[in-house]
């Protein structure tokens, strides 16, 4: 693959109020290009891999940005950037998991200028696909990362068909943890998706990380208050401390009915193309307390169904460990 | 617009991809031309008195026959649907359908090949008297008319290849069975789509034109014939040939 030093020209449109970046959304369709913090767009236009017509920046309109408490828990502007997230109040308050995911987010400089929706939106970090290889996820018929001498360390053990590409999102795990909702808008009025099925599987559709449609944006993020201030419990793993992406992470949301567990929700990151909830897990937790036997009773389940690839077989531990110390208290 | 589409494989030189998908639209609308085209000529045509089916009754398909029809056209609208949705932009989860209908077709197309060896396979090959019969309207077939046995041999030559490459794609996918082997290279596996996509619009064009000759008013009794088995002896005499096939009464 050919190297550029420079950005390819590309149209780029600034609205300021969001029922012009929907006509825009709308009327440019596959060929537009969303653009939030622009950290995972650069690097596709950059290389060309990708090379849509024209981009639309959401970074003027107002209706996109900021934190807002709401009667059923919390809005968040899909445009509001990670550092505001992290140093939000409320969010730190009620919702500490969000902010301790927003927080493992790459590095400082990304956090100031990348988006919740950026981040819940971007691409797989596939090598074969971001090199520009004509995968099944690129509209090919092969993949590239499942073969014998395929470099899959970093792909999917559970929830793969054909494609073995991982979401990247550390914000997605918390959010599915925390029963989020995602606005989806365009000209014709807006849907309300529940998390789990804003992030869509090659099952589902190859080519896509997310239910959002051409001409779509995503406009806020609601989360409900049904686990607010309760027990959470987030941890990443990556190669490095800083500005890396998750091998394996786990985000862990947990009511408690005096020291039982009564409701929960475990959802790992890293290990599939969306977010993966661990419902055999939430279904053993119930009724238990957090104590080490709890932990090593359930951690096991937490890798059940999982296939790993040639070089990926060590994420079936990683899973179980990070259910086994969410569960010690 | 293209017939295939291509792609760089992974050493960059350029390999099929398989068929450009922009072909649907324009098989939908050379069927629904034909169609139109046919109902108009036939609307304005002189048609002789249609035969009573009330009577005695003969017999035209097995019931075995019958149901591998019906199965065999159950799996293919699931093959269809599975295949053809996404692709226009209805997503879902399609893959796992797809593969159980393809082996449910693959096996009653097996099934049918088998019987045919007990059955008489003269009356569904086509010959120089088809032309004969398709050229001279006073000339009758025997069991099946030139246009059916046409219908028959286009249909199977589509399914077999359909069938032949899903299920060398089918190999190249984990299944419950196997992991995916990734034993093929990228420029046969990029011919397999082709041809699997190809035969596929074949198919869908082929399948419009037996749906609408199936739902003619002159052609219903044939249909009936694929439920209940049955032609009545006065339809046998308007539209065959009892020197070339006389079937059984039935009750």
């Amino acid at each position: 693959m050919a190297s550029f030093d420079v950005m390819p020209e590309v149209q780029l449109f600034q609205p300021a109020e969001l029922d012009d970046a929907l006509k825009l959304a709308d009327e440019l369709g596959s060929d537009g290009w969303l653009l939030g913090g622009g950290q995972d767009t650069y690097g596709w236009l950059k290389d060309r891999a990708k090379q849509p017509r024209a981009m639309i920046d959401l970074n003027g309109i107002e209706a996109l940005q900021g934190i807002r408490k709401t009667d059923d828990g919390m809005e968040i502007g899909a445009a509001t950037i990670l550092r505001d997230i992290i140093r939000n109040e409320d969010i730190n308050r009620d919702y500490s998991l969000l902010s301790q995911a927003a927080s493992r987010v790459a590095s400082p400089q990304i956090r100031n200028v990348g988006t919740l929706g950026g981040n819940l939106s971007q691409d797989t970090r596939c090598w074969y696909y971001r090199r520009g290889l004509d995968c099944y996820r690129a509209g090919g018929n092969i993949c590239y990362a499942d073969g014998p001498q395929s470099m899959n360390r970093e792909h999917a053990v559970i929830g793969a068909s054909r494609c073995v590409a991982v979401s990247p999102s550390d914000t997605a795990t918390a959010l599915l943890a925390l029963d989020a909702t995602m606005v989806a808008e365009n000209t014709e009025g807006q849907r309300v998706l529940a998390a789990e099925d804003f992030f869509v599987g090659p099952n589902t559709h190859i080519t896509q990380m997310t239910a959002l449609k051409p001409g779509e944006i995503l406009s806020a993020i609601r989360i409900p208050k049904k686990w607010a201030s309760q027990r959470f419990y987030w941890e990443k793993v990556a190669d490095r401390d800083v500005w890396d992406f998750a091998l394996v992470s786990i985000a862990v949301s947990m009511a408690m009915d005096g020291n039982k567990i009564a409701d929960s929700r475990f959802v790992c990151g890293g290990v599939a193309c969306t977010p993966h909830r661990l419902t055999n897990v939430e279904q053993a937790v119930r009724g238990r307390t957090l104590s080490n036997e709890s932990a090593d009773a359930v951690a096991p389940l937490a890798s059940e169904g999982c296939k790993p690839l040639n070089y990926n077989h060590f994420k079936l531990p990683l899973m179980e460990n990070l259910v086994r110390r969410a569960m010690r208290g | 617009m293209d017939i295939a589409t291509y792609k760089d494989d992974v050493w960059g030189q350029e390999v099929l991809n398989g068929v450009s998908w922009d072909l649907l639209w324009l098989v939908i609308v050379l069927a629904f031309i034909f169609i139109a085209g046919h109902a108009i000529y036939e609307t304005t045509r002189k048609r002789a008195q249609k035969p009573s089916s009330k009577g005695a009754r003969v017999n035209r398909h097995e019931a075995i026959d019958r149901l591998f029809h019906w199965v065999m056209a159950g799996s293919v609208f699931v093959l269809l649907i599975t295949g053809i949705f996404p692709i226009i932009g209805l997503n879902f989860a399609w893959l796992e359908i797809h593969w159980i209908a393809g082996i449910i077709l693959t096996i009653v197309v097996v099934f049918h090949i088998l019987r045919s060896f007990t059955q008489d396979l003269s009356s569904m090959a086509l010959g120089p008297s088809d032309l004969k019969e398709a050229l001279d309207e006073t000339v009758k077939p025997g069991k099946y008319s030139p246009a059916q046995k046409s219908m028959h041999m286009v249909v199977s030559i589509l399914t077999l290849l359909v069938i032949g490459s899903g299920l060398i794609m089918f190999l190249q996918i984990e299944t419950p069975w196997w992991e995916r082997p990734n034993s093929l290279s990228e420029a046969t596996l990029g011919l397999v789509f082709f041809v699997h996509g190809i035969s596929t619009l074949g198919l869908i064009g082929v399948i419009c034109l037996h749906i609408y000759f199936g739902l003619r008013p002159e052609k219903l009794f044939y249909t009936r014939s694929m439920i209940k088995g049955w032609i009545s002896r006065e339809e046998l005499n308007a539209h065959h040939d009892q020197q070339r096939w006389n079937p059984d009464e039935t009750t």
